[in-house]
């Protein structure tokens, strides 16, 4: 017996190594590109980059314009998108809980929620862009809503399955109608899981630059217009890397820290909403 | 009458085994002055009794009481999880296997377990034996069959499953699964087999199978019974150890404990005044 | 006579049929007023539920509309014709295609086996105190957009290829048959291989999590019964957590494959947009997601934004029957957990 399990011993020996090491280089990506990321936008981190347009090559300037567009396209991506991913999701887990259409429904949605998005931003061009005739900023802003519906669906959706029946039980047996008992009772009693949904899908479309491409397209200059094409961060940043331009490529590093950051910390006031729902 | 003076009806169980001689007797496992914590609570306080080998023995009490604490302890089942720790000691054959130099694969081919839930791996039932045997032993495939069907006859199950022994070891029945279960710990040879409340989740007749397997196994094996079914415990032991609150109370022949036991606690449990 | 008193129960119960007090008028307004406000808010809900199918055929309808130029045009000849030529407006979509499949293929080679190994490590080894931290890295990594990826492959991560990996592979395999015109030079830095190397990066902490959740699902009995049997960590791993988590473990690879064909920004500016399907690892080439998005906004002609959009159409299709089956695996191992 000594022989084979020294062989098994061995063999467990190097699966657990490797095991650790996969994880070592796992974690050593992260610190490497979060690294970087940090000491290349850092240096070009200051109050400029808040307060100046995006210049053109050679000159210096800032990020206004187009954290100020990626600002507005999310807002009112969520602001169109959530209202209708809610009311979906709403469907979902109280009225069609057990019909064939929330089956359908759901597994569309999860393959949504999961394509591409380049994809999103041509079907936007084909039925926005091309009919209006020029790119803008609605467009963009359409294109990052359908982005934001499936996410919100589904988090909608898990935090209302969620919510104890006893509890819709016991508000309608005060007689109060479906619709109360849904906006007063199952919203309410869902609101974290909710709102960390929609901060999910904020964190999404904050990084999001495919669909942008061919429905916002760009602006070098201030503009509040959504009828015309709008500036946003993620394109910009796109824009200017794959420049010549030291100075832009500087901007584009710069850019892509404040994105992440925004990122980050959106998903981690996301997971402490969670968090804080289930010790409640 | 008021309620705290009637006499409780409850039948006291009969103890089925025959007498031990006491003069075999052979200690596989002694167990002394074992503490157990789960964190910082402690489970297990200073539990000392042999286990006898060739015998039954089984561990009686309330829920809560250690009892299937006290068996995990036995095949170092605790150690996959942080928080729990056991200081004393454990002689299996006069080596301490709470010590940390023990090998505990070794150790668990040697001291093998049976749950409360059966448990077959997601594989064939021939796989769920065979997998065992290889783990040991390098056996060509004729031998492996030969032991795969010894193994099945000795938990009874080989005439239910001879012709499937290709389907799913999910597809048997939750007795049949269990006899699986059985059948995998006997294949791998040990030496004590632990039992941790192994009919709980059965039905009647394939409890009374179960119970006929722990009367012929214990021939070839040091066996220890967890169970919360006195009357159980009583058919199938030759061995009791009732245990409260984390305490051994009382050890003793099993014939002994269900007729005149020596503590008064036991005579309320076995008489059903709480439990 | 009966001096005046108060109304009992009795006198109200006989008086029943004839009690039309203006308050039950007023309440059976109202509840046809909230009987009317649920039916209107329930069929809000389900037009939006619906609104969730009609955007996925919308997709659909306008993808397959903008390319129908170029189908009728080209044939199903655009599918295996590798030109592509603005000038003389001749398209195909083989190079983009090979691009695609190339880099998710071998980007999922290196994400799986890692990722379950990081998996494995999360739950069969890792310290209690140590698996918030990893687990949190594991997200942040997850949450990195995209677009990231890419400005750090190209003037990071892509250089350093060309000083390093890529001159050792080009002299190991130079003298081997087959192997020599796979790693052919020269090193660019950029090319389908550093394009699979960052995209297997980010599709690692995706098949990472999912592995370690449907991980996390065994029961805990059934490892335990296999350590009973004597079994060591990776015996158990092998054995009995991975056979018994395998549709779960698919159905994540699945996902992140869909992931890995979709993915447009880290690749695009490592892959070095060349149409053409070269032997070469090392070479430059070009998804279809890439090509989508360095060339649509400069699209000049009908035939030209009409090819874009069939590429984007036969993009949709692959990562829609890929992410249909990981659902459909995953809906298999919900019911059977019983989940």
């Amino acid at each position: 017996m000594n022989p084979l399990y020294g062989r098994r011993k061995r063999k467990n020996a190097i699966a657990m190594t490797l095991s650790l090491l996969a994880t070592a280089f796992g974690a050593g990506w992260l610190v490497l590109i979060l690294g970087v990321l940090l000491w290349q936008g850092f240096s070009g981190l200051s109050l400029q980059v808040f307060t100046e347009m995006t210049p053109p090559p050679g000159s210096d300037g800032g990020l206004l314009n187009a954290i100020f567009g990626s600002v507005v396209l999310t807002a009112l991506a969520v602001l169109i998108g959530t209202p209708i991913g809610i009311l979906a999701g709403t469907y979902m887990a109280e009225y069609g809980r057990h019909s064939m259409v929330t089956t359908v429904v759901r597994f569309i949605n999860d393959i949504l929620l999961s394509a591409p998005s380049i994809v999103v931003g041509l079907f936007i061009y084909e039925v926005m862009v091309a009919p209006m005739g020029h790119f803008s900023g609605i467009a963009g802003a359409v294109a990052l809503a359908v982005l934001v519906i499936p996410v919100v669906v589904r988090t909608t959706e898990d935090m209302l399955l969620l919510v104890p029946n006893p509890l819709r039980e016991a508000a309608t047996a005060l007689g109060m109608p479906r619709v109360n008992v849904i906006r007063h009772v199952c919203y309410r009693a869902a609101s974290a899981g909710m709102l960390t949904g929609v901060l999910l899908a904020i964190a999404r479309i904050s990084g999001e630059t495919a669909p942008l491409l061919f429905t916002a397209l760009n602006n070098q200059f201030w503009s509040t217009n959504l009828n015309a094409p709008m500036s946003s961060l993620p394109v910009v940043i796109f824009q200017f890397a794959l420049s010549p331009y030291a100075d832009w490529q500087k901007l584009a590093w710069t850019g892509a820290l404040i994105i992440t950051f925004t990122v980050l910390a959106l998903s981690i006031t996301a997971r402490a909403l969670a968090g804080s729902r289930k010790t409640s | 009458m008021s309620i705290a003076q009637a006499t409780p009806q409850v039948t006291t169980p009969t103890a089925v085994q025959a007498p031990v001689d006491q003069s075999k007797l052979a200690e596989k496992i002694s167990i002394r002055n074992l503490n157990f914590y789960y964190g910082d609570s402690k489970a297990l306080k200073s539990i000392s009794l042999p286990l006898y080998g060739g015998l039954v023995t089984a561990f009686i009490g309330p829920s809560g009481c250690g009892k299937s604490t006290l068996l995990r302890i036995l095949n170092r089942m605790y150690d996959l999880y942080p928080n729990q720790r056991a200081d004393g000691e454990v002689l299996l054959d006069g080596e301490n296997l709470l010590s940390p130099k023990q090998d505990l694969n070794l150790l668990r081919a040697r001291v093998g377990m049976v749950f409360q839930k059966p448990t077959p791996f997601p594989m064939t039932i021939y796989e769920n034996i065979a997998f065992g045997i290889r783990l040991y032993e390098r056996l060509p495939k004729a031998d492996i069959n030969d032991r795969v069907e010894s193994a099945l006859r000795r938990a009874a199950l080989w005439e239910e499953v001879k012709d499937k022994l290709m389907a799913n070891g999910l597809s048997l029945s939750g007795g049949q699964q269990q006899r699986l279960c059985i059948a995998r710990t006997v294949a791998v040879r040990p030496e004590v087999i632990l039992f941790d409340e192994p009919c709980s989740a059965l039905d009647p007749i394939s409890t009374a199978k179960i119970e006929e397997l722990i009367d012929e196994l214990k021939e070839d094996y040091t066996i220890a019974i967890v169970t919360h079914n006195m009357q159980q415990a009583a058919r199938v032991s030759d061995y009791t150890a009732f245990m409260y609150l984390g305490e051994l109370v009382e050890f003793g022949p099993t014939s002994k404990i269900f007729t005149t036991p020596n503590d008064p606690r036991t005579q309320d449990y076995i008489t059903g005044r709480f439990g | 006579m009966e001096p005046a008193r108060r109304q009992s129960v009795v006198d109200v119960a006989l008086n029943a049929g004839n009690v039309q007090t203006s308050e039950t008028v007023s309440r059976a307004k109202v509840l046809h007023r909230l009987r009317l406000n649920d039916a209107v808010f329930r069929n809000l809900t389900f037009i939006a539920a619906i609104g969730v199918l009609i955007l996925l055929g919308g997709v659909i309808v306008a993808l397959i509309d903008g390319s129908m130029l170029a189908l009728r045009t080209f044939g199903f000849s655009f599918l295996v014709d590798e030109s592509w030529n603005p000038v003389t407006e001749k398209f195909g979509a083989i190079a983009p295609i090979y691009g695609t499949v190339v880099t998710s293929f071998i980007a999922m080679l290196i994400a799986v086996p890692v990722g379950i190994l990081i998996a494995v490590f999360l739950t069969e080894l890792c310290p209690m105190w140590l698996r918030r931290p990893i687990g949190i890295a594991i997200e942040l990594l997850a949450g990195i957009p995209s677009i990231i990826y890419g400005i750090w492959g190209l003037f990071i991560f892509a250089p350093f290829l060309q000083q390093t990996l890529q001159p050792f592979l080009i002299g190991v395999f130079g003298d081997i048959p087959v192997l020599s015109s796979v790693f052919a030079g020269p090193p660019y830095g950029i090319g389908m291989l550093t394009a699979a190397l960052i995209l297997a990066i980010m599709v690692l902490p995706f098949i990472t999590s999912i592995t370690r959740d449907v991980f996390e699902s065994v029961p805990p009995v059934l490892k335990e019964a296999a350590y009973g049997v004597g079994c060591t960590t990776w015996e158990v791993v092998r054995n009995v957590v991975i056979p018994y988590t395998r549709v779960g473990i698919i159905g994540g690879v699945m996902l992140g494959l869909g992931r890995a064909l979709g993915e447009t920004m880290a690749v695009t500016f490592v892959i070095g947009n060349a149409h053409k399907i070269s032997p070469s690892l090392l070479a430059p080439g070009t998804t279809i997601s890439a090509t989508i998005a360095n060339e649509f906004t400069e699209a000049v002609g009908d035939i030209y934004t009409s090819s874009l959009i069939a590429l984007g159409l036969i993009l949709f299709v692959i990562t829609f029957i890929v992410l249909a089956a990981a659902r459909y695996m995953l809906l298999r191992l919900e019911r059977r957990v019983g989940g």
